[in-house]
């Protein structure tokens, strides 16, 4: 399979088509909008369903194969801050309240992105450990808190203690929604095993691929409406979201391949350090660094990397995957 | 008596609600909202980018600090905004 056909395979799945039906609705300024208890119910299945399933496979794999990747995307998800706040910082001479808060972004991960990756791979046919989705619910978190300690440093005052900002931004990180639904359907299906997974089978794995679809139709609302904000961010923003997905990627795969996993997993760690956070990292930093645009961070990982994960970085983590396993 | 109406970003929701309870509030009511204002178009379908509306009825005195205090502590931190009006309440005792 070529690059391009693989970029083609993405491009016409039917989650991807309804991403871009929905980036059409906003830009027409349609009347087309999902109601906030749909776009609600909508990411708890989500989120239960790859949790689960991800808690089924950890208890087949056995916690001794998950440990050392697990440890791996933990360090590399609060890693990536530490040279993406300098590069925004000094590059993009942005103040270093917005500079890290976009570095707590693009360390965190986006969970649609890694599930709309996992449906790629199963699209082209390509095995992967389906119990990635830990690393999900583990990279989430300490790349916001490595964020906010970072903001904390460069801009405090002399006496000022780091500490009660990082707590509060703790609670929401560690016991946000995503978080806690992604860690307890993990641990449920890790307890219960295949024999539990029988049974809700039926609901959380037949709809998922529909449910996914009419999801990405609701992402392409948001992120569409966003567009407009492209002209306030500026080029280096639009560059910056496009060239770190392609750093982080390639970095994620690397680790995936150094600690053991096959083509399939190690694509996906390379979508997740290449992904950028949109729910939980907005939640934290908000409280955490007031005084950050949220149109920065926001626009950045909505608006400009998330599409082009979905689109193209999903495929390019891929590409890479298999060039470092031939 | 004083209606005070705050409108502001979802995520302001805890801090207010901590404010009002701590300034002597006593009780609330809190409806998700959309519009637009200084921070662009707000619009409420998903829950962390929309809008909420808190209202709350207080005794005079204690409408000046909550005012004097959601200026100075939560004014800087959110977008946010806040008005007073005069109203006539039924059973008085409650507030």
């Amino acid at each position: 399979m070529t690059l391009l056909e693989a970029v083609q395979a993405n491009l016409l799945s039917p989650a991807v088509l309804f991403f871009a039906l929905g980036v059409f609705a906003a830009l027409v300024k349609s009347d087309l909008r999902f109601p906030e208890p749909l776009y609600l119910g909508l990411t708890i299945y989500l989120l239960v369903a790859i949790g689960i399933k991800g808690g089924v496979a950890i208890s087949s794999a056995g916690l001794a194969t998950l440990w050392l990747p697990g440890l791996a995307a933990m360090f590399l998800g609060a890693l990536i801050p530490f040279w993406t706040f300098p590069v925004l910082r000094w590059t993009g001479g942005l103040p270093a309240a917005d500079a890290a808060a976009i570095a707590a972004h693009y360390g965190s991960v986006s969970a649609v992105t890694f599930i709309a990756a996992t449906n790629y791979l199963l699209s082209v046919g390509l095995p992967f450990e389906n119990y990635a989705t830990a690393f999900l619910a583990i990279m989430e978190a300490p790349a916001i808190l490595i964020g906010i300690v970072l903001c904390k440093l460069a801009t405090r005052q002399p006496g000022e203690a780091v500490f009660p900002a990082v707590k509060s931004a703790a609670h929401e990180a560690l016991l946000g929604r995503s978080v806690l639904l992604l860690v307890g359907s993990l641990l449920i299906g890790f307890v219960t095993g295949s024999a539990g997974m029988e049974k809700v089978a039926p609901f959380f794995v037949t709809p998922f691929q529909g449910v996914l679809a009419l999801f990405l139709l609701e992402m392409g609302i948001v992120a569409g409406r966003r567009l407009g904000d492209l002209r306030k961010v500026g080029p280096f923003l639009i560059g910056f979201g496009i060239l770190v997905p392609l750093v982080n990627g390639a970095l994620g795969v690397a680790v995936g391949h150094a600690t053991g996993l096959s083509v399939g997993g190690a694509t996906l760690l390379g979508v997740l350090a290449a992904s950028a956070s949109y729910i939980a990292a907005p939640a934290a930093i908000r409280v955490a660094i007031p005084e950050a645009n949220p149109t920065l961070y926001l626009t950045a990982s909505l608006a400009i990397t998330f599409p082009f994960n979905l689109t193209l970085g999903i495929p390019y983590c891929l590409a890479v995957a298999r060039w470092f396993y031939s | 008596m004083k209606l005070i109406t705050v409108v502001c970003e979802a995520y302001a929701r805890e801090p207010v609600l901590d404010l009002l309870r701590s300034a002597g509030a006593r009780g609330w009511t809190l409806f998700g909202v959309e519009g637009e204002g200084a921070r662009g178009g707000r619009t409420a379908d998903i829950p962390e980018f929309s809008n909420i509306q808190v209202e709350v009825v207080v005794r005079p005195e204690v409408a000046a600090v909550l005012l004097e205090r959601l200026e100075r502590e939560l004014f800087p931190r959110y977008g946010m905004i806040a008005f007073v009006s005069d109203v006539q309440v039924l059973r008085a005792g409650k507030f």
